[in-house]
Formats: structure tokens, C-alpha cells, sequence
């Protein structure tokens, strides 16, 4: 039982992280109907952007992370700019540009910092805590913590102010939205924006937990990406609950069968999909004819 | 269509003299770009035709690899034997990659795809029969009497073979029905089944032949290298093919050969620069979709344009194919249903709910073989969801739908086109990346899937076949005066005309229940005197046709009976004169007493 909890704890952890990158791309796919494969580029870059300022310019780990959210947030609004004239002529297309953006964005990476990772030091004494029988670290507590802090300021955002009223309007229906007076295109660089930072805060806070590389976006990346699926796209909610079921699984998989924990992982993931293709919290939409 | 010109031979000869220009190691990197060509090509066709958005052709080439090098290496078989069977396992990996698209697609498919092939290179890296991150050294050579295939030049050629096999392939099936089908699914998977493909059977196709064409580079680059680990399958080279693919223009099997042999040219030139390498390929990518979305095939066409047509060529349908005697262009290919039989089209208590919001509830509707019948109703009585029940593309909660006296309730639509249902769309849905006359073309294709087989078995016939489909089209074109347009993409055709198109689509066909939906909508004066001369020939040529129309003079004088739907119910039936004073279908459209003719 208690290795069972011990578990989930970890399986917690790391979800949290795949929730905030699953929520990247819904914001992206519910305002623009894309699905941005260089986000967990975006991710990658957001973490060596914390790391660097946060070990080779010695700044506290906070301002690091601010920065690496600012800097990534006009990242976001760089792609989209490049991209925009795909927005409404061919998405598949447009999928395709975003994952030449992910190679572009993971050989500078190399150019910048090298091939080789860094390991990053906890921001905080990583004391494990005794709860119930299980241990948890305070750098755990630290990551749900801010991850939960995040998802309650997106959905305030997106709920209670007027811009992110006027995004769900945007990706609800694009001509109703322009005929109220919404910008679609400045609602759109918004999204991207949001799930550029967002990948920051997923890539700033994972890189303790793992090991910062260049290649860390394909394997996050596509976890976050999986569960955004999993939890039915565009859903934020439904993001949030891919990620943890996503973080869960994986930690079983790999706890008792190590060696195929991503052979598990995506074939039932691949079922799930094949099964239900709305996924959780997907909404089925007719093809009209 | 195909064409046999100088160009081919002459590349041909080219390519056979190569060698003897390139020391060692070029004639190595030559066989590479050709293997990647002959890999590309398997994914052109799967994703540029098929439109199906696969991820894991890497992990194709890494099966056909890997058997082959396990078969070989660790179980001592002839690599003769192995290459078949590790060729048919890469085609067997790709149907299960491929199962996922029956369901989903996009961009649904394309992460569940790559999920796999992540899931697959994982596998290489744990099992111990694919010997872990070290993979699988000590692969025996091919050996071949009197050749040995171990010397570079000679597995140059080895490898030159297949690649002209594969491109003869590709090209065979991009110029024939095969990928004319294949196109249609890819640009409207909805409107191609309502013109008979079966969109699944035609999704796995789709795979299976990119799982070949993967495998069968997979087992020569095992032989050629004779070592194989885990990372050359990797993410890294599925972005070397999607870049490939994507430069070269998805859907051209040139386009992806010239861009193979830059792209892996120039990861030769910069293998000390691997990063740069990369960087070039992502911002190639990127700039490729934003500015040439058709890629080099696309530049390629626009220069062909302005220079004069150099190279002497013959349509190849000529060749040994002869001017047979064509048969008469729309002679009806279908018995029409006789006069006194069971009626064309029997709804029986139909009842369709979309999550619980009634759409049609209990409706019945009853048309005798080659009756004009009209459909009308306020907007959102059910219409289309009605139109939708009867093509196939929805499956009702109740009720059956008997054509000709035969049940096809809730059959998919391909199954119904093929039964003799055809349909046109409110919302125009042509197949917007072929011409007009490849839109009826596809259409007039009625062999089903397992008919492909000719691919193999008899080539000359699919030829034959083409140059019927094409008589017969232009015919078609020509009698609904659209021949002017025939080598036009739907789009750049006014409104009116692609209206037409899709009733040339639909006819093409053949069927014996015609759906019109909304064909009115749009049509100038003239165009709709048009459109009613088309509707009454069409139904004297022995075809039953429904009629959804909001244009009360179309319906009133083409109609012979009408019925009316309100709310999801059929709430009257009869001769257009009976359904315009009938109490109940005024209050539906005017809420007041005034006979609906007065009101027209």
C-alpha cells in the first residue's frame, strides 16, 4: 500500500508538469484549432532559459523564471507571427511549419548550450517529508503547488476578464467573434503567447526533477502533448486530468516494468484514442455535411 | 496521366553512368539518398496522396531493418528469404500503426502515430533480440553468384533497381485511379465515401504500401551497412523524411526524389556541422509551408510553364492500348428500376437524435423509381440530417432505410453509393486539389478496393480503364456544358459552375437515387432555368431524384410530390399544388393564414 502511494506520489509530480504542458498546447488548439508541435521545444528552451540565469548569471530562481516566461511568451508570438498565413488556409500545413519551428528551435539549442544536459540543483533545500508513510520532497510540494497556482490564474484569465472572455469567443467562433469586435488574429498571438509561458513554467520547473537537454522536448513534449489528447483537446480541464493520468500511468509502468514504460504508455494511449477519439472531456464534433 | 517521354530513359541512363563519376565513398552517400528516396516515397504516398498524417515511417524503414538483420544475423536464414518476410513485417507494422486512422485523424493521428514510433524505438533499445542500444552488428552481406554485393558500385545498382521499381510504382499509382482515390479521401473524406471509396480499406492501403516501400529500404540499408542500432530509426530521421516530403511536395514522386538527394547530399556536405544541418532543414521547413506550400514540385511546375514543351512525348495509354472502340458515354451503366417495383426509397419511422436534441423524429418517407420529389422545410426541420441518413453518413437511432426494397439502414456511405445513392452538398464539397474532370473521374471509378489488385496482376488494364474514365468524364462535362472547365481546380470556378461540378460528380456515378441538396442555392436566373432542365433529363434517363430546395419555383415546378418537414416531422405530403394550401405547411413557414403561393 505504501508503495503504492509512494507512487503516486511521484507519478503526481511529474504530471503536474505534463498537466501545464498539456495545457500549452489546448490553449493553442482551442483558439486556433493547431496543434503546435514545437511547443515542447518551447518547453526546452523555457527550461535553459531558467537554468542559465538561474546558474550562470546567479540570479535568484524566481526572477529566472520570470524571465524565461517573458522571453518564451514572445517566442510564442514570434512562431505565430511567421506562421500566421497558414492560420487560415491549411492546418496540416500549418502543423507541419510548427514542427520544422520544434527542429529549429532544438539545434539553436545545441548552438547555444551544447549537446550535452545540465543537471540543475533544487531552488530549495529538497528535505523529504514524512506524510503518512510516504515521502514526499518539498521540491514536489513546490511543483504541484506552482503548477496549481497557474491553472487557477489561467482559469480566472479566460473566465473573469474581458480579454480572455474575448479568446473564448475568439476560439468558439471566429466570425461571430469578428462581427462582435473581437481582434481573431490578436486573439490568436495571445493564445500562443499564454502556451509559450505556460511551457516555460512546465520547463523551469521540470529541469530539477529531470536532467535539461535539448532532446528533453521530444520526451516531455510528447507526454504533454499525448495527455492534452487524452483529456480531450482544447479542454483545460481536461489537460489538467491528462497530465496527471499520464504522469500516473507512466510512474506504474515504469516502477514495474521499466523497460517498456513508453511502449505501455503509447500503445494504450493509441487504444484510448482509438476507442474514444474526444477523449475525457472532448466534445464530439459532427462533421456537417 | 502517364507519359512515356525522353525524360525517363534518359534519367535512367544517367543514373546508370553515375558510378563511374563518384569515388567510394560518393557512390556511398548515393545509395543513401536513394534509400531515403525509396523510403520518402512510401511516405508521399501515405501522407501527400493518402492525407494521412503518419509519423512513424521511420519506424517502417527500422522494422524492415531490423527483421531483416535478426533473421539474418541471429538466426543464420538466407537474407534472400529474410528480405520477403522482414518487407512483409514492415508492411504488417505499418497496418498497425495504421489501425488508429480508421478512427481519428489529423492531427489526432499524427500524435498517436509518432506515440508509436517513440514507443517503437524504445522497444529497439530494450528487447535483447534487437541487442539494445547497441543494436545488431555482423549482418551478413546479400550474396549473389558471381556479384559481390559487398563492393559499393555493384550495390549501387542493386539499389537502383528498386528505387526505379518504387518511383515506377509511385508514379503508376499517383497517375491512376489508385491515387486519384487516394487524393479524393485526402481532400474530403466525407464526399469521397459518398462516391463509393471505401475510406478505410483506402486508409490502410495507404499504410500498407508505405510499410513496404519502408521495409524494403529498411532490409537494403541493413545489408549495405550490415550493422543497425537503434538511433538511426529515431525521431531525428522521421524529420529527415517529413523534411524530405515536405520540401520535395508532398504530393509529387519527383518533387521528393530531387529533394531527397539535396537534403541528404547536403547532410553529407555538413556532417561535421550536424547542428547547422538541422537548423537548415527546420527553417527549410518552415519556409516551405509558409511561402511554397507545394515545395519543389510546386516551383518546378511554374517554370515548366513558361518554357515551351521540349521533350517529345506520347501518352502512354496509347502504347499497345489502341484506339479500341469506346463505349458510349453515358449509356446507363445500371438497369433503371423498372416501373411497378418496390419504390426507389423507403424511410420508415427515422428517428435521429443529436445528444439528446430531437432532429428527426418518426419520419417516413416513400418515393416511387423515377419521381422528381421535393424536400422543404424552415431551416432546421432536418432536411440534410434526412439526406445525411439516407447517403450513409449517419446512422439513425431508429427506423430503416429500404432502397429498392433492399435494407442499407445505417450502412456507411460507400456502401449506399455503391447500392446507387448519389448526393451533392449544401456546402459545396469538392475534392479541391484535383481538376474538375478528376472530381468526376474518381467518381465514375466503380470497382471496388480488392479490384486494385489489377495493379499487379495486369497494369495494362488499369491503363485501358483510365482511358475509358476519361472519355467517359469529358462526355459527361460536355453534356452538363462543363467541358470548357476540365483541367480548372474546383475553386477558380464561379459559384454556380462548381454547383454543377458536383452534379456531374454525383452523376458520374451512376446512380439510381439522385440527392440533391440545395442545388438552387446561389444560381443566377439563367443558371436555374438550367438546373431544372438537368433535374427532369436526368430523371428521364431513369433516375428517382430528392430535391431539398428553399426556392419555391424550382420546387413548385419540377416537383411532382413534395414533402414538407417542421421540427424533425414530416408534417405533409403530396402534389405541389396540395402541399401549398395545406393548413399546416403555411402556419410552419408563415405562422399566418395566407395560402403559400400567395406569399411566393
Amino acid at each position: 500500500m505504501t508503495g503504492l502511494l509512494q507512487t503516486v506520489v511521484g507519478g503526481l509530480s511529474m504530471g503536474a508538469v505534463y498537466a501545464l504542458v498539456a495545457m500549452g498546447f489546448a490553449i493553442v488548439y482551442r483558439t486556433i484549432g493547431l496543434v503546435n508541435f514545437a511547443h515542447a521545444d518551447v518547453v526546452m528552451i523555457g527550461a535553459y532559459v531558467t537554468v542559465t540565469f538561474f546558474l550562470t548569471a546567479r540570479l535568484p530562481f524566481a526572477l529566472s523564471f520570470l524571465i524565461a516566461i517573458i522571453l518564451t511568451g514572445a517566442l510564442g508570438l514570434v512562431i505565430e507571427r511567421i506562421l500566421r498565413p497558414l492560420e487560415s488556409r491549411d492546418l496540416d500545413l500549418m502543423l507541419i511549419g510548427t514542427i520544422g519551428f520544434g527542429i529549429v528551435l532544438e539545434s539553436v539549442a545545441i548552438l547555444v548550450w551544447g549537446s550535452f544536459g545540465t543537471a540543475v540543483p533544487t531552488p530549495i533545500p529538497n528535505v523529504p517529508l514524512h506524510v503518512g508513510g510516504v515521502i514526499v520532497t518539498t521540491y514536489q510540494f513546490l511543483v504541484v503547488g506552482v503548477a496549481a497556482v497557474v491553472m487557477v490564474l489561467l482559469f480566472l484569465f479566460l473566465d473573469r476578464t474581458r480579454l480572455g472572455t474575448a479568446m473564448q469567443a475568439a476560439a468558439m467562433d471566429r466570425l461571430a467573434a469578428t462581427a462582435m469586435g473581437v481582434n481573431v488574429g490578436a486573439a490568436n498571438a495571445l493564445a500562443f503567447a499564454i502556451g509559450s509561458s505556460i511551457a516555460a513554467v512546465a520547463g523551469g520547473l521540470v529541469g530539477p526533477l529531470l536532467y535539461v537537454s535539448p532532446g528533453m522536448g521530444a520526451s516531455i513534449g510528447i507526454r504533454g502533448f499525448a495527455a492534452a489528447i487524452l483529456g480531450g483537446f482544447g479542454s483545460i480541464p481536461g489537460a489538467i486530468v491528462g497530465g496527471l493520468i499520464f504522469g500516473l500511468i507512466e510512474a506504474f509502468a515504469s516502477s514495474h516494468l521499466s523497460a517498456y514504460a513508453d511502449l505501455i504508455t503509447f500503445v494504450v494511449f493509441a487504444a484510448v484514442m482509438t476507442v474514444r477519439q474526444t477523449g475525457i472531456f472532448g466534445e464530439r464534433t459532427g462533421d456537417r455535411a | 496521366m502517364i507519359r512515356v517521354g525522353l525524360g525517363k530513359p534518359l534519367l535512367l541512363a544517367a543514373m546508370l553512368a553515375l558510378p563511374v563519376f563518384l569515388d567510394l565513398y560518393k557512390a556511398h552517400v548515393a545509395v543513401l539518398i536513394m534509400l531515403y528516396a525509396i523510403v520518402a516515397i512510401g511516405l508521399s504516398l501515405v501522407m501527400g496522396f493518402g492525407g494521412q498524417v503518419n509519423l512513424a515511417q521511420a519506424a517502417f524503414f527500422g522494422t524492415g531493418a531490423y527483421a531483416s538483420a535478426i533473421l539474418t544475423a541471429t538466426y543464420g536464414w538466407n537474407p534472400w528469404l529474410a528480405a520477403p518476410v522482414a518487407v512483409l513485417a514492415a508492411g504488417a507494422m505499418a497496418l498497425v500503426v495504421g489501425l488508429p486512422a480508421l478512427r481519428i485523424q489529423s492531427h489526432y493521428l499524427g500524435i498517436v502515430s509518432l506515440g508509436l514510433a517513440v514507443a517503437f524505438a524504445s522497444l529497439l533499445t530494450n528487447l535483447t533480440v534487437t541487442g539494445g542500444a547497441s543494436g545488431i552488428s555482423r549482418v551478413p552481406p546479400l550474396p549473389a553468384p558471381g556479384i559481390d554485393l559487398t563492393d559499393e558500385y555493384n550495390y549501387y545498382y542493386l539499389v537502383l533497381a528498386v528505387l526505379a521499381g518504387a518511383t515506377a510504382l509511385g508514379l503508376f499509382i499517383a497517375g491512376t485511379t489508385l491515387g486519384r482515390r487516394f487524393r479524393a479521401m485526402r481532400d474530403d473524406s466525407l464526399a469521397a465515401a459518398a462516391v463509393g471509396i471505401e475510406i478505410p480499406q483506402y486508409r490502410l492501403l495507404a499504410f500498407a504500401l508505405a510499410g513496404l516501400l519502408g521495409g524494403a529500404a529498411g532490409v537494403l540499408y541493413a545489408h549495405l551497412v550490415r550493422y543497425v542500432s537503434p538511433d538511426t530509426f529515431g525521431l531525428g530521421v522521421m524529420f529527415l523524411l517529413l523534411a524530405i516530403v515536405i520540401i520535395g511536395g508532398r504530393d509529387s514522386i519527383w518533387g521528393v526524389m530531387v529533394s531527397a538527394a539535396l537534403l541528404v547530399a547536403a547532410r553529407d556536405v555538413l556532417i561535421g556541422l550536424q547542428t547547422y544541418q538541422q537548423l537548415v532543414y527546420g527553417a527549410l521547413m518552415v519556409g516551405t509551408v509558409v511561402f511554397a506550400p507545394s515545395g519543389l514540385a510546386g516551383v518546378g511546375a511554374a517554370v515548366r510553364r513558361r518554357l515551351p514543351d521540349r521533350w517529345p512525348s506520347i501518352p502512354l495509354s496509347l502504347v499497345g492500348v489502341g484506339q479500341g472502340k469506346s463505349s458510349p458515354a453515358r449509356a446507363p451503366r445500371r438497369s433503371p428500376a423498372a416501373a411497378g417495383g418496390p419504390p426507389a426509397i423507403q424511410v420508415t419511422d427515422v428517428t435521429m437524435r443529436f445528444r439528446g436534441v430531437l432532429a428527426l423524429g418518426d419520419v417516413c418517407l416513400e418515393v416511387p423509381a423515377r419521381e422528381i420529389h421535393g424536400i422543404i422545410g424552415p431551416n432546421g426541420s432536418g432536411k440534410t440530417t434526412l439526406f445525411n441518413i439516407v447517403s450513409g453518413i449517419y446512422r439513425p437511432n431508429g427506423g430503416s432505410v429500404l432502397l429498392h426494397g433492399r435494407d442499407v439502414t445505417g450502412r456507411p456511405a460507400y456502401t449506399i453509393s455503391r447500392a446507387g445513392v448519389a448526393r451533392t452538398f449544401q456546402n459545396l464539397r469538392l475534392f479541391r486539389r484535383l481538376t474538375v474532370l478528376e472530381n468526376v473521374m474518381v467518381a465514375l471509378d466503380r470497382d471496388p478496393a480488392y479490384a486494385h489488385a489489377r495493379y499487379l496482376l495486369g497494369p495494362w488494364s488499369v491503363l485501358r480503364g483510365e482511358r475509358r474514365y476519361r472519355v467517359q468524364a469529358l462526355s459527361l462535362l460536355q453534356e452538363l456544358g462543363l467541358d470548357g472547365a476540365a483541367g480548372e481546380l474546383p475553386a477558380s470556378l464561379p459559384y454556380g459552375l462548381q454547383r454543377r461540378v458536383e452534379i456531374a460528380r454525383a452523376l458520374a456515378t451512376d446512380p439510381t437515387l439522385l440527392l440533391l441538396d440545395e442545388p438552387a442555392a446561389g444560381l443566377t436566373a439563367g443558371e436555374l432555368d438550367g438546373l431544372s432542365a438537368i433535374i427532369r433529363r436526368v430523371r428521364d434517363d431513369g433516375v428517382t431524384v430528392l430535391v431539398i430546395e428553399h426556392n419555391m419555383g424550382l420546387v413548385m415546378s419540377v416537383c411532382e410530390r413534395i414533402t414538407v418537414l417542421a421540427h424533425g416531422r414530416v408534417i405533409a405530403v403530396g402534389s405541389p399544388v396540395e402541399v401549398a394550401r395545406d393548413r399546416n405547411v403555411v402556419e410552419a413557414y408563415l405562422g399566418s393564414d395566407l395560402p403559400l403561393e400567395d406569399a411566393m
